[in-house]
């Protein structure tokens, strides 16, 4: 309903956890394979169609491939930034006094960052350096350095009910569950033959994470019995690039894939492909739910647009 | 911390199971979850499979294979762990395989445990004698291969000498046999030709000694070769150490001219967006032409890795990613550094909001501290501030508030930009699961006695529901929810305001059914009236 366009690739979209008509979105110049990188965040407008109005932007010299809004400042979001630095961006200051931070440890691109719902107070980012780092807002250096995985980290996802657990997805083909009390990862989930694009944990369910991989397809693992997935989706036609659940519903699932659709799934139900949308022209790398507004869903994409849209409605509107 | 350190060996992460979670709910809202840990010691997040043992026998058989010992450890554990091994039988297969190769951490380790079950399991095993003897050897080579990686320069550096004083000796005989016999034929040579020319025995001696001359001659020149290249080196040296310095004294006049641009471009910045741009720009494009001095670098993701030497006189502002200047027609100049790394993070303006998957038990707890700012009428786009405790809490999967919450949005999103006039309409938005920490002021007069009258009286729909006291609204079903909905968006839509006072009323009321107090305060204002 709401269309915007980019002037780079999106690479992610992220609702604002304090205010529901906000988000903001990821963007890499030249596809992101060189170039510069720019976060917009965007309001959207009172009208139901129309397009969003941009807030404030910040550039960065190298593509912004994700973005993870803070949960315990309204204003500050945290940029995983092509050129292996992790930036702090306060919406509230000019572009001038940004960013507020810049850390620079990781070795490789910063391809996840994820900021922790329960406790509020640290951050986890995933990189291709084979190394998740585990950070928090006071502190100029990183507190932990997560090192197992054997290839990329592509994403990390912290646990929606227990603060110290998170999961990371890597090109090794597994996943990793991970507790920031023990030295190493508690589970090594292989969770499918071809490399892991992204993991996400069901928020009514604990115990039950999302895999979407290579291999087009998205599994539900639940980490008690780990060794068969609890549903297979298939319907993609590409690699899935990114697996969300509902904050709404138990059973709900977002998907977004380089065949330039945004799928809806319940794996619960047996035909599981529940909506499809291809509003897309490029591959859709974003996706993300309204955690704040139930049904409201964004979509970006290589094709540098930027859809919000109510699920169940046409995104590029009437 | 202090709670984990209790059972170390099953790190007591917070259960996960619903039976945990039922019993959390029953405690004090103002349990952390870690505390409700040491209920259940087993965290869920932790393999709790038995080893097993085909498992580890295949790994064995796998990492006894030669061709497995020559790879990196790193790459057999990753392997062993895509075949679905867990942590547990991988180290127990590495355990049970021995391993020589000490090239990482937990291999040196099992060669000492290696070392002790190996002596141990020899006794049982058939051929005794020969096994042992196998393993010593294995061992101490072992040991002495570990013992040569501590003296790995040592050795190198002996070994370095004595491969140059060979190489010399070699060089020096190698010129000696194929120096003489070249000079000896030439000398001869020389001899046939004077035979020729005088042809006498007479030549023989003189021809000796002027090989002996010529000889002499040969090595004086050589040596004054030797000498003139020694000379002319030394002296390019000088004259490159001479222009290296004459290159620093350029580089450090643009250092400084890039420093005041530098400053000059900040003051700059401190007017206009727009106007910075283009200095930017520019300066890059001037930045970039005097940068073109240096080698160029590869455009790489790591500029300071790369480059760290040469950059070392660098002022660290520009010493970033400045990598990018040169032949960049796809890229703007961008300096993304902290402009102030020491800036202050500002406080927040407000405080984090629930989750919707966070339950119903914040709602009870924030509903009896909540009424008061249910009724205000300064909403505001400043969505309410909300309890950041309650964020803490359990697990109970009630669905309450957000779908209280939810009905709200989605009468925010439709009317957050349109002023709401009447006062029943920022009621719906202002849920009983926020808290303020301020005191909100009193409540607006009621601008339309039906609300009162609704509020006091809901319609058959909501008392038709299974209440409790305790669970307020829990009994509205996903189809109830979308009715609303429906109702409200269609409402949004006609713009009509006496609709949506009794939906608002409706709302507050449906959402605050186990409370007393809303009615409480309900009446004061209406009875001043």
């Amino acid at each position: 309903m709401n269309v915007s366009k980019t002037p780079f690739n999106g690479y992610s979209v992220k609702f604002s956890p304090f205010y529901e008509d906000r988000l903001a979105v990821a963007t890499a110049q030249n596809f992101g394979i060189i170039g510069n990188g720019r976060v917009h965040v965007f309001s959207l407008p009172p009208t139901p169609t129309g397009a969003l109005t941009e807030i404030i932007s910040f550039d960065t010299a190298d593509g912004v491939y994700d973005l993870a809004w803070s949960e315990s400042h309204d204003s500050l979001l945290i940029a995983a930034v092509a050129d292996g630095s992790v930036k702090l961006f306060d919406t509230n200051l000019p572009p001038p006094q940004n960013p507020l931070r810049s850390f620079q440890e990781h070795t490789r691109e910063v391809h996840g960052v994820d900021y922790n719902p329960t406790r509020r107070d640290s951050f986890v980012t995933a990189s291709w350096d084979d190394t998740v780092k585990l950070w928090s807002l006071d502190r100029p250096a990183s507190i932990r350095t997560f090192k197992e995985h054997a290839y990329c980290v592509y994403s990390v996802a912290w646990n929606p009910r227990h603060a110290d657990v998170f999961a990371s997805a890597s090109g090794d083909c597994t996943v990793r569950v991970w507790d920031v009390r023990e030295p190493g990862s508690t589970m090594i989930i292989p969770g499918h033959e071809a490399e892991i694009l992204y993991c996400d944990w069901n928020k009514y369910d604990e115990c039950l994470i999302a895999t979407s991989s290579v291999d087009k397809s998205i599994r539900v693992w639940d980490v008690r019995n780990y060794r068969v997935p609890i549903a297979s989706l298939n319907g993609h036609g590409f690699a899935v690039r990114k697996v969300k659940f509902s904050p709404h519903h138990r059973n709900l699932m977002m998907s977004c894939s380089y065949d330039m659709t945004v799928c809806m799934w319940d794996f619960m139900v047996e035909d599981s492909l529940v909506g499809r949308y291809d509003h897309h022209s490029e591959f859709a790398i974003g996706v993300d739910f309204n955690v704040l507004v139930e049904g409201l869903v964004a979509s970006t994409g290589w094709d540098q647009m930027v859809f919000v849209w109510q699920h169940g409605t046409e995104p590029r509107g009437p | 911390m202090a709670t984990e350190s209790s059972s170390p060996p099953n790190p007591p992460a917070a259960g996960g199971t619903p039976q945990n979670s039922a019993t959390e709910t029953v405690q004090p809202a103002n349990e952390v979850k870690q505390d409700a840990a040491p209920q259940n010691p087993k965290s869920v997040f932790v393999n709790s499979e038995p080893i097993r043992e085909d498992q580890v026998q295949n790994a064995v058989k796998f990492l006894s294979h030669p061709k497995v010992r020559d790879s990196p450890v790193f790459h057999r554990r990753n392997f062993l762990e895509k075949k679905g091994l867990t942590k547990e039988e991988i180290d127990e297969a590495f355990r049970r395989v021995p391993d020589p190769s000490p090239s990482a951490q937990p291999t040196v380790t099992n060669q000492v445990g290696q070392g002790v079950t190996t002596s141990t399991i020899q006794p049982t095993s058939v051929s005794q004698t020969p096994v042992p003897i196998i393993t010593v050897p294995s061992s101490a080579s072992s040991s002495m291969f570990a013992l040569a990686r501590s003296r790995f320069q040592w050795y190198h550096a002996v070994f370095a000498v004595s491969l140059l004083a060979a190489s010399g000796a070699g060089t020096a005989i190698w010129v000696k046999k194929s120096m003489i016999p070249r000079l000896k034929s030439w000398i001869r040579w020389v001899v046939m030709e004077e035979k020729n020319g005088d042809g006498g025995i007479t030549n023989i001696k003189p021809t000796l000694a002027e090989e002996a001359a010529a000889a002499a001659k040969a090595a004086a020149a050589a040596a004054s070769d030797v000498a003139k290249a020694s000379q002319e080196m030394m002296i390019s040296r000088y004259e490159e150490k001479v222009n290296m310095e004459k290159f620093m004294d350029l580089m450090q006049m643009q250092v400084k001219e890039i420093r005041s641009m530098g400053s000059a471009i900040k003051h700059l910045e401190g007017r206009s967006d727009k106007i910075e741009r283009t200095h930017l720009v520019e300066h890059g494009g001037h930045s970039g032409s005097i940068t073109n001095l240096k080698p160029t670098y590869p455009n790489g993701h790591k500029p300071e890795i790369d480059s760290h030497s040469a950059r070392s006189s660098l002022p660290p502002t520009s010493a970033d990613k400045s990598a990018p200047p040169h032949p960049n027609s796809y890229m703007d100049d961008i300096n993304d550094q902290p402009p102030n790394p020491n800036q202050q993070i500002s406080n927040p303006r407000l405080a984090p909001r629930s989750k919707p998957w966070e339950g119903a038990y914040q709602a009870k707890t924030s509903s009896r501290g909540g009424f008061g700012s249910a009724l205000n009428g300064e909403g505001g786009s400043d969505f309410g501030a909300q309890n950041n405790e309650a964020s803490n809490q359990v697990d109970a999967q009630s669905t309450v508030p957000w779908w209280q919450k939810k009905n709200s949005r989605i009468t925010e999103t439709e009317y957050v930009e349109a002023k709401p006039g009447s006062t029943t309409v920022v009621q719906t938005n202002e849920q009983p699961p926020i808290q303020r920490t301020w005191v909100p002021p009193q409540p607006p007069p009621v601008a339309m006695p039906e609300a009162a009258e609704a509020i006091r009286r809901p319609k058959s729909k909501k008392e038709a529901e299974p209440v409790s006291q305790e669970t307020s609204g829990e009994g509205f079903s996903a189809a109830e929810v979308t009715d609303e909905l429906q109702r409200i968006t269609k409402i949004s839509e006609s713009g009509g305001e006496v609709e949506e006072m009794h939906s608002g009323g409706q709302e507050t009321n449906g959402g605050l059914l186990g409370g007393l107090k809303l009615s409480e305060i309900e009446e004061e204002p209406v009875q001043s009236y």
